[in-house]
């Protein structure tokens, strides 16, 4: 090999090495805290478990909802041209650049407005419930859903779509027996992904529902709380449980994403 | 079986139309021109895939102008062929027979008609259709668009993709098609070698409009405007003013050239034509041999300025002696090589008259565009 080939391939993998051994001493700096036998005991806790089962209930159904309104969102601004396309293109990716907590603030405040108070009277109050928690989640998390099944519906030779129609197909059939199928690991991608960016989210969730133990309390909010009294081992605890969800989730992603190539 | 009115469409700021045709039952229509010029619009818009601005688009005697593409049952086969990845050869195949709900038997029938005429037995029960080859992916996909019987095929430039062996084994293969199964077909394609073997009639399409329509010889040696004459490769072509008409109404032409041509319909003298002869229309003279009645006129000394060699042909680029105009001679390699011409050597040339199309400048609508200055 040419010395200016290896240069090259070490100037592109020294930082891969950098990063790999940062995220290394990020997680064995935990290790002086973690007491193996006192994991059992702690996973046990009544409040622990609240947290774990919160955390995946909300995570799965907040992403399952996004997921739903992402699909045809996203396939609308790939596919349809409309009028005021590219603006509403750029304002669903609002809630990716402006912080968690400004958004949970910005809920917050819809709640006090008429439509908010209207919903409140309905019964869909926020502080302290899981409806609070989920309505956090799915708005930190549907715009990561929009973007990547736009760009999967884009993927989409829409030529494909065109022959379907030709060959008997209404749209929605169209849609249905040639479009899902073929973004089928894409929708399944967008899924994992955003799922996962709701389990870890915080700053939405606790400015909306609070961080009430047993009743709001999400796994990276109860890290928080554990934090906030400086019980660390607890601390800990939780965010190996919390590591371990998120690698499996990774893993699946990488799984399906390798498929896909 | 189809007819098209006044058609128009748009895409972004280009325009289609207006445009008008009409097509019998089993014809073969090729839609020639270049890459950009609303092909593939237009087979959208009559397909029902894009609404027109304005005209109508007649199937069957029936105004479809408005109706969804799935009740129109013409099949298209794409340039990318769009075969469903996610579906089996025979799924793709069937595909169109299972959405109408066509009886079972009739399908097995046809399906067995067509694995037979496309030679597609031994891949029927693939199970990945990325594993086809070109030519097999490109019968899977016909025999896809034929299934369900449909009124129309439109195919758009289904081949391009293709090495030549293959191309033209497919090209036969369509030509059987539209023979034994009477279907009707409408073929987008750049490829004029293409569209005159297969195209019963031509029309060619510059600037999104049909610049003329006609049969192979209509299109070939008479071209109806200055563009479709450039198009179709014509590489001679002088301008040039009616000096004379003759009482037979043979035209006296000239303007840094003289020459003798046909005459048309309102001749007038002072009129500006194009004046124009395919490259393998015109003669070269041997030396000593005599020369017919139809080769006395528009004969020319002239000298061999380049020699250009093509696979099977050669191109002489000619100066005509006294006038200084370039004209390209085409000869075959045979003829080439008993005539053994050499760049710098002396030889005679005939533009026979009969072989000269000519167009009045004022009837052109491309002459308006950008033809004087190119002249």
């Amino acid at each position: 090999m040419l010395p200016r080939d290896t240069a090259f391939k070490l100037s592109m993998l020294l930082p891969l090495v950098l990063l790999s051994a940062y995220f290394l001493l990020l997680l064995g700096s935990q290790s002086a805290f973690f007491k193996a036998e006192g994991f059992i005991d702690q996973i046990s806790r009544a409040d622990i478990l609240s947290a774990i089962a919160l955390s995946l209930i909300s995570a799965t159904v907040s992403s399952a909802i996004a997921v739903c309104i992402a699909i045809p969102s996203a396939y609308a601004l790939a596919r349809i041209d409309f009028p005021g396309k590219r603006l509403i293109d750029t304002f669903i990716d609002l809630p990716m650049v402006l912080t968690p907590i400004a958004l949970g603030t910005l809920i917050l405040m819809t709640w006090n407005t008429a439509i908010g108070r209207l919903l409140s009277e309905l019964g869909l109050t926020l502080p302290f419930t899981l409806a609070g928690v989920i309505l956090a989640q799915f708005t930190v998390v549907v715009a990561i859903s929009v973007r990547m099944l736009k760009s999967t519906f884009e993927q989409i030779n829409p030529r494909q779509e065109q022959v379907a129609r030709l060959l008997g197909c209404s749209a929605f059939d169209s849609f249905l027996l040639i479009t899902l199928p073929l973004a089928k690991r894409g929708i399944l991608a967008a899924i994992i992904l955003t799922w996962a960016r709701a389990v870890g989210e915080f700053g939405a969730t606790v400015m909306v529902a609070g961080t009430a133990k047993g009743q709001t309390a999400t796994l990276p909010s109860s890290i928080y709380l554990a934090m906030s009294m400086a019980d660390l081992p607890q601390a800990v605890t939780l965010i190996v449980i919390l590591i371990g969800i998120s690698l499996l989730v990774l893993f699946g992603v990488r799984l399906v994403m390798e498929r896909k190539s | 079986m189809i007819r098209v009115e006044q058609l128009i469409a748009q895409r972004g700021s280009f325009t289609l139309g207006p445009i008008d045709i009409d097509l019998g039952n089993s014809s073969y229509l090729t839609i020639l021109g270049p890459s950009g010029s609303g092909k593939t619009l237009f087979l959208e818009t009559c397909m029902g895939l894009l609404s027109p601005q304005q005209g109508q688009v007649w199937l069957d005697g029936q105004e479809v102008t408005r109706i969804a593409p799935e009740h129109r049952l013409i099949s298209y086969l794409p340039q990318d062929l769009a075969l469903f990845p996610h579906l089996s050869v025979r799924d793709n195949i069937l595909f169109g027979a299972k959405r109408r709900q066509l009886d079972r038997t009739q399908v097995e029938k046809r399906l067995n008609e067509l694995l037979e005429l496309l030679e597609l037995r031994e891949v029927i029960d693939r199970k990945d259709v990325s594993t086809l080859s070109g030519g097999e992916k490109q019968r899977v996909a016909l025999a896809r668009a034929l299934l369900p019987e449909p009124r129309l095929l439109f195919l758009d430039e289904p081949f391009s993709a293709l090495d030549a062996t293959i191309k033209r084994q497919l090209q036969v293969k369509l030509r059987e098609i539209n023979q034994q199964l009477g279907v009707t077909i409408l073929h987008v394609t750049h490829d004029q070698e293409e569209a005159f073997m297969l195209g019963e009639q031509i029309a060619v399409m510059i600037r999104g409009q049909f610049r003329q329509v006609g049969d192979r010889d209509d299109i070939y040696y008479r071209p109806a405007t200055l563009d479709v004459a450039r198009f179709l490769r014509n590489q001679n072509i002088f301008d040039l003013i009616v000096e004379n008409v003759l009482p037979d109404g043979t035209l006296q032409l000239g303007n840094r050239i003289g020459i003798t041509a046909p005459g048309y319909a309102g001749a007038e003298r002072g009129q500006r034509l194009a004046v124009g002869i395919r490259s393998e229309e015109v003669m070269v003279i041997r030396p000593n041999k005599p020369i017919g009645p139809e080769l006395q006129d528009n004969l020319f000394q002239a000298t061999v300025e380049d020699i250009l060699v093509f696979g099977g042909t050669h191109t002489l680029c000619v100066k005509l002696r006294d006038s200084n105009i370039t004209v390209d001679v085409e000869l075959p390699n045979c003829a080439m090589r008993d005539l053994g011409y050499d760049i710098g050597d002396d030889l005679q040339v005939c533009l026979r008259k009969r072989s000269l199309w000519t167009i009045p400048m004022s009837c052109d609508p491309s002459t308006k565009e950008n033809v004087h200055a190119d002249l």
